[in-house]
């Protein structure tokens, strides 16, 4: 099965680069469209690389100890889910995965029956899976076995070394109990497909730039492609997030780590890119600016690869050092200096004409929005980068922490989420303040009317407020719009909504994002965190509650590892609330510990409790847990949840409807809502 | 185009370009740390004292000393180098961190931290460390991340390239 496997590997290999060379034929002949021999080749390359995957899935199912991926990865205890997605447990098999699902992306473009890519397009997607593939198959080869040399010692290689035997071992490490989350064996499947439909875009862009097409087809060809990565980069981030909140046990969301910065960048910028190509359809205008996003996403989407896989800046999430640094390195400054020079050859025939009409037309807070993502990508480029340059000019070795993401992207992100609030206020024509102040009026009444209530609560923070007041606003800028056209229109209330299912996709990202805000708000002004120690029966006050420490209790749930678990029981004004069992799983074997943080999640917010020492012994039981009431964050995974539905509400607008609607704009009340075309 | 929206919108950007880098610098200024290696940090205690330095270094699994009653946890870590480069060259991160914590010569430092043991702490793990030296020459964390490196990876050198 290893040879299954390897070979089939080896020949889509070489497949691809038979495909290539035949576009690279193509062109020579100045012939654009793609030849039926490239297309066949391609095709042959993503199933030769299917049946790779489903030879090292079954190496891992059967439990091969003698591959060295499946030794470090699996061991006899793991359930079979864990068993298949280990696949994406550790450096070799996840870029094998990678690798994959750009044959996939790859397919799905050929197979497209729009004919999107040519000759051109096809070398970038070509030359870019065959890089993947390349440092796969000859670096970190998940084929790899172990051998014992005549002189007893271990290697990992692929084929077979001088004088050595492949041994077997009798059981394998294991994926890292950390990585045994629901969350994080859906995380990396999805941030990889988004990341990788960014290429199809990319490829697209690259093709017009170099034949100088300047026909607005980009963006009818790729919307939906760009609509659908987003979507994915959306729900893989949350899940991430979610995942480093249930499982790491410090209750937070997000920690502004090398790695988790780097795969947001390509998320800003295809944000950006998504608002500036509504731009470009409905004024025809930012087409360089919409070329120069797509160019960039594609970048930052190798420059995450990049910094989580080369091990150059130091992050937790790295895999650590790796033999492939220095190819992913020449590899990401090769595709910058491609991006620019082709920006920079081509800028004078993009440019369109535009005028800045008003400085408060939706054009305008388009652009501001814009502005604003793009600032946060350079803040996040320069807290990533300024480490790297700082050492290299200066010789001395200096970190930037974490206050200097919060302090650079905290205003940012209020002013973008305060922007998008207020935004559907604002028509597509000629607006002014004036305007905006008639329909703001109830909106801005309902906000101030609930930052005033939750004044009463007893909350006295002006963060708070600050957040609240934001969210507040952008809601029933939302619920208004919507209430207004649903008793305009003459079609039913669900009818609209299809109808128009570009723009309430828009709408119910946009809920989502406030959701997210509310929950943020939430989390970073008003939560409360102690570490209490407990004997047993000892009653902790904590907020409106009572925690008491009833016991610890210790017991071999699972043969891999000893569960310890402590019993807390809250109470809210003398009764009972719940009973919480925050545990620590220790893999004696392993030497790891790990804790299983339990919380009680409502509406309201978390009560989340994580044990993070015990002692269980004659002379009674004893704990240290931390407690935190995180309130309102439930309304982050909620809001996330919105932000992909909204996005898949707008995916499913498929070109040829949205062209049906360019001919027939709907214009409802004159001058307000004209229909995303 | 007309010159007098674009003059508007160069003024803009100017603004905007203008808040931005103050933004950057303030935050840089204020969120720097020095990034030092156990023996930098050993060499130059008395100009280090107090200010914010990140280290990293091998953890020594028979010094670490947790109290689980006070979370107060001491442990010491031996030098490792800061340079990407040389841990490649003396066979990678994994080996450098094995021989930094089996060498008796090897520079060390004391690390305090007040909260829970993680649960990577473990004998030749990698220790990354936010804080400041105090005058004990101590060194008080603030930050206690951990990478380890597995085991057996350590075992088996990566393929030839």
């Amino acid at each position: 099965m290893v040879y299954v496997g390897l070979i089939s590997f080896a020949l889509t290999f070489l497949a691809l680069i038979v495909g290539t060379v035949f576009a690279v034929i193509g062109l020579s002949r100045k012939e654009t469209s793609l030849s039926p021999l490239t297309f066949n080749a391609a095709v042959a390359a993503f199933a030769l690389h299917t049946v790779a995957i489903l030879a090292m899935v079954l190496l891992q199912i059967t439990e091969d100890y003698s591959v060295a991926y499946v030794a470090d990865v699996i061991n006899p205890a793991m359930p079979m889910i864990l068993k298949i997605t280990a696949l994406w447990g550790a450096m070799a098999g996840s870029l094998f995965f990678w690798s994959w699902i750009l044959h996939l992306v790859m397919l799905t473009a050929l197979v497209n029956k729009k004919k999107l890519l040519d000759n051109w397009s096809f070398l970038v997607i070509g030359v870019t899976n065959l890089f993947f593939a390349a440092i796969t198959l000859f670096i970190e080869n998940p084929f790899a076995q172990i051998w014992e040399l005549v002189d007893g010692n271990i290697v990992a290689y692929l084929l077979s070394p001088e004088a050595g035997a492949v041994i077997t071992k009798v059981s394998g490490v294991g994926l890292n109990p950390l990585l045994r989350h629901p969350g994080m064996i859906i995380h990396p499947p999805l941030l990889y497909v988004g990341f990788a439909l960014f290429l199809v875009p990319f490829a697209v862009a690259v093709s017009q730039l170099i034949r100088k097409t300047a026909d607005d087809a980009l963006l009818d060809q790729t919307r939906s492609w760009i609509i659908g990565a987003w979507v994915f980069l959306t729900a893989g981030l949350a899940l991430g997030s979610w995942w480093s909140y249930g499982v790491l046990g410090w209750g937070g969301y997000w920690a502004w780590d090398p790695v988790e910065t780097a795969s947001l960048l390509p998320w800003l910028t295809g944000t950006a890119l998504l608002h500036s190509l509504l731009l470009e359809r409905h004024r025809g205008i930012f087409r360089h600016f919409n070329l120069a996003l797509v160019l960039s996403t594609w970048f930052l989407v190798v420059f995450s690869i990049f910094v989580t896989r080369s091990g150059l800046i130091s992050s937790v999430h790295a895999f650590g050092e790796s033999g492939i640094s220095r190819m992913l390195l020449v590899f990401t400054v090769a595709l910058f200096v491609v991006c620019l020079g082709l920006l920079i050859w081509r800028w004078k025939s993009l440019t369109t004409p535009w005028e800045f009409k008003s400085a408060f037309d939706r054009e305008a807070l388009f652009l501001y929005t814009n502005v604003i993502l793009i600032a946060i990508v350079v803040a996040c480029l320069w807290g990533l980068l300024f480490p790297l340059l700082n050492g290299a000019i200066t010789g001395t070795q200096m970190a930037l922490d974490l206050s200097f993401f919060q302090n650079t992207t905290a205003p940012l992100f209020i002013l973008l989420v305060l922007l998008l609030a207020v935004c559907p206020l604002v028509g597509w024509s000629i607006a002014s303040l004036k305007r905006i102040g008639k329909l703001a009026w109830i909106p801005l009444g309902v906000a101030v009317l609930l930052t005033a209530g939750t004044a009463l609560l007893g909350l006295t923070k002006l963060w708070t407020f600050v957040g609240i007041f934001i969210v507040a606003l952008g809601l029933s800028v939302l619920i208004m719009l919507t209430i207004r056209d649903a008793v305009a229109t003459k079609s039913g209330f669900g009818k609209m909504v299809w109808k128009q299912r570009a723009r309430y996709g828009a709408y119910l990202v946009h809920t989502g994002v406030l959701l997210i805000a509310l929950g943020i708000t939430g989390v970073h002004t008003l939560s409360n965190e102690v570490e209490a120690h407990f004997a047993v029966g000892d009653r902790m006050p904590f907020g409106q509650y009572e925690v008491v420490f009833d016991k610890v209790t210790e017991a071999f749930e699972n043969p891999e590892y000893l569960t310890a678990k402590a019993q807390l029981t809250i109470y809210r004004n003398g009764a009972e609330v719940v009973k919480l069992y925050p545990a620590q799983h220790i893999y004696s074997e392993r030497n790891q510990t790990i804790s299983i943080p339990a919380m009680q999640s409502t509406a309201r917010g978390d009560l989340y409790t994580n044990l993070i020492a015990y002692t269980a012994d004659a002379d009674g039981d004893f704990a240290v847990v931390t407690v935190i009431d995180n309130p309102l964050v439930n309304w982050m995974w909620v809001g996330a949840l919105l932000m992909v539905l909204g996005g898949l509400l707008a995916l499913s607008l498929t070109p040829k409807a949205s062209k049906r609607l360019e001919a027939a704009p709907e214009l409802l009340n004159g001058q307000e809502t004209v229909q995303e075309k | 185009m007309k010159k007098k929206p674009n003059h508007k919108f160069i003024i803009g950007g100017v603004v905007i370009a203008a808040a931005l880098m103050y933004l950057l610098i303030s935050s840089t200024i204020s969120g720097s740390q020095y990034f030092m290696t156990v023996e930098e940090l050993q060499t130059q205690k008395a100009e280090y004292v107090g200010k914010n330095v990140r280290m990293s270094g091998s953890v020594l699994g028979d010094t670490i000393q947790y109290e689980p009653k006070t979370l107060s946890l001491t442990f010491e870590v031996a030098q490792i180098p800061g340079d990407h480069k040389l841990i490649q060259q003396m066979g990678g991160m994994a080996k450098v961190l094995e021989d930094a914590a089996a060498d008796p010569n090897a520079p060390r430092m004391t690390i305090h931290y007040t909260g829970a043991k993680p649960d990577l702490l473990q004998p030749a793990a990698q220790a990354i460390v936010s804080g400041s030296l105090d005058a004990n020459g101590v060194f008080q964390a603030t930050e206690l991340l951990l990478k380890c490196p597995s085991k057996y990876e350590s075992a088996l050198p990566k393929q030839a390239e």
